[in-house]
């Protein structure tokens, strides 16, 4: 894991003294509101609809033991003792208030953390794979990329006020649990036919009002290119994206509007005149960097005592069957503790519970903790022999719920019940849906399914790439939630298709139910998923199930 | 053109009227204005600003199809045309008149809209005065919204005005308070302008108006930190005035007229002043590049140049950041300057991206004074940039 | 002309604290929306917009926002303002704890 250098060390306090400073400065009137909103952003602090909300970035979603418990320290202290993980890798704070945030940023600083560029017109928090370092299909690290290019991009001069926001994805696995095809620039690591390390580069993607499949802009750049690279396509868009509309600012209308040709020759004309800026020194900083972030060393120990607990005790075989995924060692596993308790909040950790997890992490889990995008948290390296007492201690906090990648494993944004610029809510129907399917016990029988909620058509929730998406909007002053099918944000990302009208805050989670039931009886098998059901059979049988009275009319007149 | 003949001497008719309407209500000033053949045919001249409206109301209760003249400067606030549709709309104004510069005159004399920074005067009679002057020719008489409040200028201000012994002026709301004006929107349910309520209650052209803070004069928003208060469609003592109206207030009241420039070591004096031109001019030593002006267009054309100034319309706008990058990557050794909306947390980035120096108004000098830009003057510190590339 | 005015109240966010507040009769910020002026008249409600809108060090964000009057005052219409004067549903936080403590 990386650690910060005393150049990070010095630059994060300095930023938590100008934003001290400016604070004084917007109470004395030195900064209007319109001035201060930006530099606030900056520094990841929102107002929200009931108070103001800080977003502090997890870069890439890896943090240690002692910088959990610190995000935990923040929850009791300043806030009300809870966060919320979101779905880029950050967390959240509801409830700060103005005057305290500076203290906040000072406390994240003491454990290598901040809350810069996690908002604005700026590069954002970069993310990556959330088992990177770990996952057995990798053909390298992702993170000090990542890491790299968090360096890069902070305080860079030319690119704090972009057209808009601008995300940056990386995956070192051609398994792309990272959705970089979602994002602004997508990167995936691969080697080259000579075998030396390098990138394919996609561009413009993102969900939102526009939502558009990222294309490739080069199928493989030099690793030593990467900055340079990453560099002239931002200088391309400060100056080509539109600025007099801000639903026409993202870097994926310009592709639209320019086609990726014209982009890429403009990327290629700024990468020559921007190649000669780079003298190496990123390169010796990259080795450093990833010399910070080799793979643990993973004793091998006889899995014995996992076995025996697997074969005792079905609640804990229910949960290593869903929990746990490959290792690249396979004596080892990668544990995904479950934020989605059934009828609790997605992504919400009280402190207690980030405590417990940071202790699990030290203890067992080579010190190290991810944050996923999809709001779960995880320990990258548990050895099979003491996984029977890591589910014992999150069971006993409430942590095991045995349900990742399954129905009630929903992605929610905080919707109207937070955001300002929400439509409808999102977290009471991925409440309700999660309950419902508990009631029904159907959830380890339906099997993989990714419901996605977002409650406005910025889509934070996703819903675009959800098996089952659902976007929350406001029809004539009521909650109204839209559903789309068949959406997937893996290395084969498709943005999925809306179903037909709207339902009601009351009709939409049995309607959620009709669509799940309909699924079982069209399935082939057990094997056969959600998807690929929908592939197969594409959205008819799913909308009649949705609209049972249309298709019973079209029964009706065949 | 003589106005004389007809209607008797002009000086002689506003005598006659002032006394006559002094102690009248404005409305009813509007109302003999209109109708006594005294007065002859009248105009309403309107900018559709900020208390524009209560004339215009007026005039649509007493006569609809009076002519109503609407200067677009081409340099106004989108809300500003917005507001002037709505008005004309609501109120059912049948001859609302659209008068702008001729563009052969724009063409030669402020091909590229910066005209408004080299010399306001200039600017406001390109494409103010002039057109207003031409679009008058026909009228014998215009109605105006100035008042006696609106700064010391205007505080000898009668209901009617000989202009230049050529036409009258009439002034209905030459008494009024700031009260009346709102008593008179509030009671009569007007549209407000939209920007008022973003702090704007004078509204002109968008490059020279900016925000009044409380307790300031309303005006002080219009052409700030210039020695300047009325725009040259005004008259003195029967005399035409372009630019400025001179200013008898004790010195130390007064606004620094020029901007500021700021460097790592102070405030200072701009040394260039009005030296910059345009980038189609060839030979120029300094060039003033608008935030969408093509750098590229400059390869091969920098020797000789000895300062660039780039434009920032909003503080939020960081395309001339990546500007003055590529400028530097061109070669480009002489002296760049930000000028515009940059502020004191910005000055880093300004640094960092390759300016010397930023050009603020007085307005944002005193709001954020040297200290908070100093704060920012240690740019090569905790610089990222100069660690990834090996420069620093 | 133009549809019928329906009854307003001025809102914003706390500058310090960030709280959803309400402008009353006689000039004062509160956090409970049947405190708050109840605004019957269009240019009366411009008005008092501009009043709010003024006080740049205390408030961010004020705007206009549709109630109705009830029996202890002013009542929101839109869902989004039940939420802002309640709180958020997944947890008791915001104003429906604080003022019951109260």
């Amino acid at each position: 894991m990386y650690d910060y250098s005393e150049f990070d060390d010095a630059y994060v306090r300095g930023r938590v003294e100008q934003f001290r400073a400016q604070v004084e400065r917007r109470l004395d009137g030195s900064l209007t509101e319109e001035e201060f909103r930006p530099l606030r952003l900056m520094n990841g602090l929102y107002l929200q609809l009931h108070a103001y909300m800080l977003r502090v970035a997890i870069p890439y979603g890896t943090l240690n033991s002692g910088q959990m418990r610190q995000l935990a320290h923040i929850a009791d202290r300043w806030d009300k003792g809870y966060g919320h993980f979101t779905t880029r890798q950050n967390i959240q704070y509801n409830w700060p208030k103005l005057r305290d945030v500076p203290d906040i940023l000072e406390a994240l600083a003491d454990v290598g953390m901040h809350a810069i560029q996690t908002s604005g017109n700026t590069v954002r928090n970069v993310t990556a794979d959330h088992f990177a370092g770990a996952s057995a299909d990798e053909v390298a690290d992702p993170r000090p990329y990542a890491e790299l290019l968090r360096q890069w991009s902070t305080d860079h001069p030319e690119f704090q006020f972009l057209p808009r926001k601008f995300k940056i994805g990386v995956t070192g696995a051609p398994n792309d649990r990272a959705v970089i095809r979602s994002h602004d620039i997508g990167l995936e690591v691969r080697r080259d036919g000579a075998g030396a390390l390098g990138f394919r580069v996609f561009v413009g993607g993102g969900l939102g009002r526009t939502p558009m499949v990222a294309q490739e802009l080069a199928a493989f750049i030099p690793e030593r290119d990467l900055l340079p690279y990453v560099e002239a396509i931002l200088s391309v868009y400060n100056l080509l994206g539109r600025r007099d509309n801000k639903y026409k600012a993202r870097i994926k209308i310009a592709v639209h509007e320019h086609g990726i040709d014209t982009i890429r020759a403009l990327v290629n004309e700024a990468f020559a005149e921007r190649r000669a800026l780079f003298s190496g020194a990123d390169q010796a900083l990259l080795t450093d960097i990833r010399a910070q972030f080799k793979r643990p060393d993973l004793s091998p120990r006889d899995i014995a005592p996992f076995v025996a607990a697997r074969d005792a005790d079905p609640v804990f075989r229910a949960w290593a069957d869903t929990n746990l995924a490959a290792h690249a060692d396979a004596g080892h596993a990668i544990v995904t503790i479950s934020l989605k308790p059934q009828g609790a909040t997605p992504g919400d950790a009280t402190a207690a519970q980030m405590r417990v997890m940071a202790d699990l992490a030290e203890r067992y889990g080579h010190d190290e903790l991810r944050i996923s995008h999809e709001q779960n948290v995880i320990l990258s390296h548990v050895h099979r022999a003491d996984l029977p007492a890591v589910h014992a201690a999150l069971k006993q906090a409430g942590l095991a719920t045995a349900n990742v990648g399954l129905v009630s494993d929903i992605i929610a944004c905080p919707g109207m019940d937070y955001c300002s610029l929400a439509t409808a809510r999102s977290i009471p129907i991925a409440q309700e849906i999660a309950t419902r399917f508990e009631e029904l016990k159907l959830e380890h029988e339906v099997g993989p399914l990714k419901i996605k909620i977002s409650g406005c058509i910025n889509a934070c929730g996703h819903h675009h790439v959800g098996h089952i998406g659902i976007l929350g909007l406001d029809r004539a002053g009521v909650e109204n939630y839209q559903v789309t099918l068949g959406g997937d944000g893996s290395e084969t990302t498709v943005i999925g298709q809306r179903a037909g009208p709207g339902f009601s805050a009351d009709e939409i989670v049995p309607a959620v139910e009709r669509l799940v039931l309909a699924y079982l009886d069209l399935r082939e098998d057990a094997g056969e998923t959600f998807l690929q059901v929908f592939r197969r059979l594409g959205a008819q049988p799913f909308k009649d199930a949705l609209y049972p009275e249309q298709a019973q009319r079209r029964r009706d007149a065949a | 053109m003589q106005h004389d003949t007809i209607l008797g001497p002009v000086a002689a008719r506003a005598e006659a009227l002032n006394d006559g309407y002094r102690n009248h209500a404005a409305i009813a000033v509007l109302r003999r204005a209109l109708s006594d053949p005294a007065v002859g045919r009248i105009a309403l001249v309107s900018s559709f600003g900020a208390e524009s409206v209560v004339l215009l109301h007026m005039i649509s209760v007493l006569d609809r199809s009076t002519p109503v003249l609407f200067i677009d400067t081409q340099m106004l606030f989108a809300e500003t045309l917005a507001y002037q549709a709505e008005v004309a709309a609501q109120l059912g104004l049948s001859d609302v008149r659209t008068i702008r510069a001729r563009p052969e005159a724009l063409a030669a004399h402020d091909p590229d809209r910066l005209l408004h920074k080299a010399d306001t005067d200039a600017c406001c009679a390109l494409r103010k005065t002039e057109p207003l002057e031409r679009a008058l020719e026909p009228f014998d008489a215009w109605i105006t919204g100035r008042k006696r409040f609106q700064g010391q200028t205007r505080s000898h201000l009668d209901f009617f005005e000989n202009e230049g012994d050529k036409r009258l002026k009439v002034n209905p709301l030459a008494h009024w308070r700031p009260d009346d004006v709102q008593d008179y929107m509030i009671n009569n349910r007007l549209p407000r302008h939209p920007l008022v309520a973003k702090g704007y209650p004078s509204i002109g052209c968008a490059p020279c108006t900016s925000r009044v803070k409380d307790g300031e004069d309303p005006r002080a928003g219009r052409w700030r930190g210039q020695d300047k208060e009325e725009c040259g469609i005004h008259f003195v003592d029967g005399k035409l005035v372009r630019g400025p109206v001179a200013d008898d207030r004790p010195q130390e009241h007064k606004e620094p007229p020029m901007n500021v420039i700021v460097t790592d070591t102070g405030f200072a004096a701009d040394d260039r002043g009005e030296e910059f031109q345009p980038p189609e001019e060839t030979g120029a030593a300094a060039l003033d590049l608008g935030s969408d002006a093509d750098v590229s267009a400059l390869i091969g054309r920098l020797e000789g140049v000895e300062a660039i100034r780039i434009a920032f319309p909003a503080f939020s706008d960081g395309r001339g950041f990546t500007m003055a990058r590529r400028l530097r990557m061109m070669g480009f050794t002489g002296r760049l300057r930000a000028a515009g909306h940059v502020i004191a947390d910005q000055y880093a980035m300004a640094r960092r991206a390759g300016f010397d120096e930023v050009e603020i108004t007085p307005e944002l000098a005193r709001r954020q004074p040297w200290e908070q830009w100093q704060a920012r003057a240690d740019w090569r510190a905790h610089d990222y940039q100069s660690r990834l590339r090996g420069a620093g | 002309m133009t549809k019928a005015f329906t009854p307003k109240v001025v809102t914003a966010n706390a500058l310090v604290e960030g709280d959803v507040i309400y402008l009353t009769a006689d000039d004062r910020w509160t956090r409970a929306l049947h405190e708050a002026e109840l605004i019957e008249d269009e240019a009366h409600a411009q008005v008092r917009l501009l009043d709010a809108e003024r006080q740049t060090g205390e408030v961010v964000g004020a705007y206009l926002a549709d109630v109705r009057p009830g029996p202890n005052g002013p009542e929101p219409v839109h869902f989004r303002e039940a939420f802002r004067a309640r709180g958020p549903s997944n947890y008791p936080h915001g104003k429906q704890t604080e003022l019951v403590d109260v």
